[in-house]
């Protein structure tokens, strides 16, 4: 019996290996896939960046193998030395080359034929019970749960960056601007810090979706489960996940956690794109508000005169990658059957481009910010007296005139004063007069206009009083120190 | 005499305007007919309304408004609600002049309160009065969401516990892959929905900060109690930032984009079940309040309400895409550009509702054909079965699937299936097939389903499993329902 079987394994054994390449599949099939199928569907070039996750997944679902009496010993040892021995290879590998060679169509099949190659016949014990449907869903999840902390900390790091500026720079006032028309008196920093809460939000988005992405999806086969008797719980913990998937056909089928993370990332550089439209404006020579470094900057091959705020300009751009990226991967999803199809091949090729992008362009808008100047003559002659309209309207509401008829008094001032040519500082104390007894006294009217008063009205949570906005800094940094401290633990 | 003239001034021009002391021309009609927002908004009454009564009572608790005037601000705050209540009940839509409905409150305020009108919008700006409005509707308005998603689940779960005995194929690439019992496969459905649920109530503590006491966007120009007044409106928090909260729609981007994805789970539950509902699979048959027919063909039985869940996909995606554009590369605080976001929460919010209730409604009435799931089972389908028979005696997975592969092959050849290719071929290909008997017994559902006892699997067991944690899930929210 036991040389029977041992004629026959050999005689499976080169049907397998007689294809010039190692397949997972082909039993059934008489010819080879097209050559031009194979270039689409080959996920090589892209996927081979799971080597380690993969390698991982299947150390994992050996040892679960073993515990669940399915493997026996000596080909559990066998595997994972021969995992060992094919991660420190692909390592080098890629090192060396920055690709594999390998003609196999996927790194699942590199995996395992390499793997042959040093335990043998183990080997081919590995793939019992498991499909690439949940074997290649894990290896993009564990990635995820390894690589997504390393935007936590870039943004993290940009929060930072933000923050110190406006530590440093509270003194400076300049417009803030709605409609891009100049509004009121702004503190700088608190310009500065309403770009810091929006990416403060973008930290927490990311983290909420971890309850969800830390599920291991292994044990749910191709779609039907596990055939064998496992424990998919302990499989999933000795892997790192917090839980495991509930449903198999789910597990397989599902990119939820991807489309969350394409829909956060353009969020995320939303964001980043409107803070680079606001510095570029600012950078404008007609601005001049802003200067950035020769470092992220780049010049003119044709004017020597020019500074352009490249970084900047490119991060606002990716928004608009980064839109696209997430809504043709959702375009991908819609309307397609459950389980798994090949169209969702697609997801590691754009999970890539979208990560190393967002974290470019995090870096670049760090230290561009980090970097960059202030001109605050400047950002003092963006004021103008016209911007203290309002507090003229207000300083009448103090005195009992009810805001609405406060708001098209201080509107017939403008008027008049744009009709004589003036503005509101330097129109006569008469003309205000006559058009409104509450304006109060010569000097009264004057100490309205003073920049540093102006903004020291909105004392009130948020404002961009002093003490407004150094409270805003305290919660920052608090919020701050914790995940300095989580990353050093 | 001058306070009287300048109330003419205000009053002469045929609407009530809430900016134009400076300017000397009117806005041109085209201009008007893209700005004026009031087609849209005024939905938001109620919460304009309300947000006012709360401004005008911060306003009074800080000492900028006399109780008088608060008082009479209450007052006509409530008659102004309870006459524009009636003439949408009766005409639908309001006929008033005004840009939007923060103009055509006030207007109507003075009319009934005087004076004291021209005192609400003191230190506040349309730019943190009208973010609040939005972030009240979405706060009110969302919850229906989650009881319709609930819904939906509660009726897939309970068709699953019914229906449990139903085995079928299981498709991968849409095509035969395994036995899967029925159940699992609407539970699949079942668990993404779950998910949305908690990704919405995720959104909340963003969304529950109040913007009001941000002004246009440097702030409250007045000393207020921003936190009580933020409490008084029902919110958790307020905004940290003046200049943040009146440009950020985050809140918005987040909702969309997660409505888009609801809808991608709802497109792919429709494709599944219009697959199903075709008569070469004829698993599924809609009932005649979720189908159409044709004008021309009389036989035809469409499952257009599916139909028109999986092409809303498309739409949604559409609103989100387009809203993060609108945003993209847009300076801060206030530009017009974000008018649109109401336009779009309100069509992408009223049509997800209609989506998930057809969705419910679709599914509690279809009926599934026992048969027609049987008859889309075949032996070929146990092949992974007899793979893990050889397993278990031994056989390297590896080889046992290709061992398999040369049996469907060798049955092709001989123009049969698995199922009743000899024995003889069986053993030729490899002992480790077993017995006949072994082999025989292998070609059954049943028996097939039954291995997959792991947790999530398709085994009876582990179905049960899920609708037991399902169950618990539900429960929690029909007690916070009914709370």
């Amino acid at each position: 019996m036991i040389k029977i079987s041992f004629l026959y394994s050999n005689t499976a054994l080169v049907n397998v290996m007689s294809s010039s390449k190692f397949q997972l599949w082909g039993g059934c099939f008489e010819e080879e896939p097209s050559s031009v199928l194979r270039r689409l569907n080959d996920s090589l070039p892209v996927d081979f960046r799971l080597f380690r996750e993969d390698i991982q997944g299947s150390r994992a679902w050996a040892e679960e193998l073993f515990q669940s009496h399915h493997l026996s010993a000596n080909d559990n040892l066998a595997i994972q030395k021969g995992l060992d021995s094919v991660e420190k290879e692909i390592e080098q590998e890629l090192t060396e080359n920055g690709k594999l060679k390998d003609a196999e169509e996927d790194i699942h099949s590199v995996i395992e034929c390499r793997l042959f190659k040093h335990s043998g016949d183990a080997a081919f014990r590995l793939h019992t019970a498991r499909s690439r449907n949940d074997q290649s869903a894990t290896d993009t999840r564990l990635w995820m749960l390894a690589s997504l902390p390393k935007l936590t900390s870039a943004i993290v790091e940009l929060i930072t960056v933000l923050a110190t500026r406006a530590e440093n720079e509270i003194d400076i006032i300049s417009a803030g601007y709605t409609h891009l028309q100049r509004a009121q008196p702004v503190r700088w920093s608190h310009f500065l810090l309403s770009h810091a809460w929006a990416l403060r939000d973008d930290v927490t988005r990311l983290e909420e979706q971890r309850s969800r992405l830390s599920r291991c999806p292994l044990g749910s086969g191709a779609l039907a489960g596990c055939a064998l008797t496992i424990d998919r719980k302990r499989l999933a913990l000795n892997l790192g996940f917090d839980d495991i998937t509930p449903n198999s056909m789910f597990a397989v089928g599902s990119r939820d956690h991807l489309v969350e993370f394409f829909n956060w990332a353009s969020l995320c550089a939303l964001h980043l794109s409107r803070l680079a439209e606001d510095l570029i404006i600012y950078s404008s020579q007609e601005y001049g508000i802003v200067r950035f470094s020769d470092q992220f900057s780049t010049g003119s091959s044709l004017m020597p005169q020019k500074r352009n705020p490249d970084g900047q300009e490119l991060i606002r751009g990716a928004a608009g990658l980064f839109l696209g990226e997430a809504f043709g991967f959702s375009c991908v999803l819609k309307g397609l059957p459950s389980t798994y199809n090949k169209d969702l091949q697609s997801d590691k090729e754009l999970l890539f481009r979208t990560y190393d992008r967002l974290l470019d362009c995090l870096k670049i808008s760090a230290g561009s910010i980090r970097t960059m100047k202030v001109n605050i003559d400047r950002a003092l002659n963006s004021l103008e007296p016209g911007m203290l309209a309002t507090d003229l309207a207000h300083m009448l509401v103090r005195r009992g005139v009810p805001f609405r008829k406060a708001h098209h008094l201080v509107g017939t001032a403008l008027l008049r004063a744009t009709n004589l040519g003036l503005d509101l500082r330097n129109l006569p104390y008469s003309e205000y007069i006559a058009i409104c007894p509450e304006f109060g006294t010569e000097e009264e009217l004057k100490a309205v206009f003073s920049w540093e008063a102006s903004v020291e009205q909105y004392t009130s949570s948020g404002g961009t009083a002093r003490k407004a906005v150094i409270n805003q800094l305290e919660i920052l940094h608090i919020w701050l120190q914790k995940y300095n401290k989580e990353c050093t633990v």
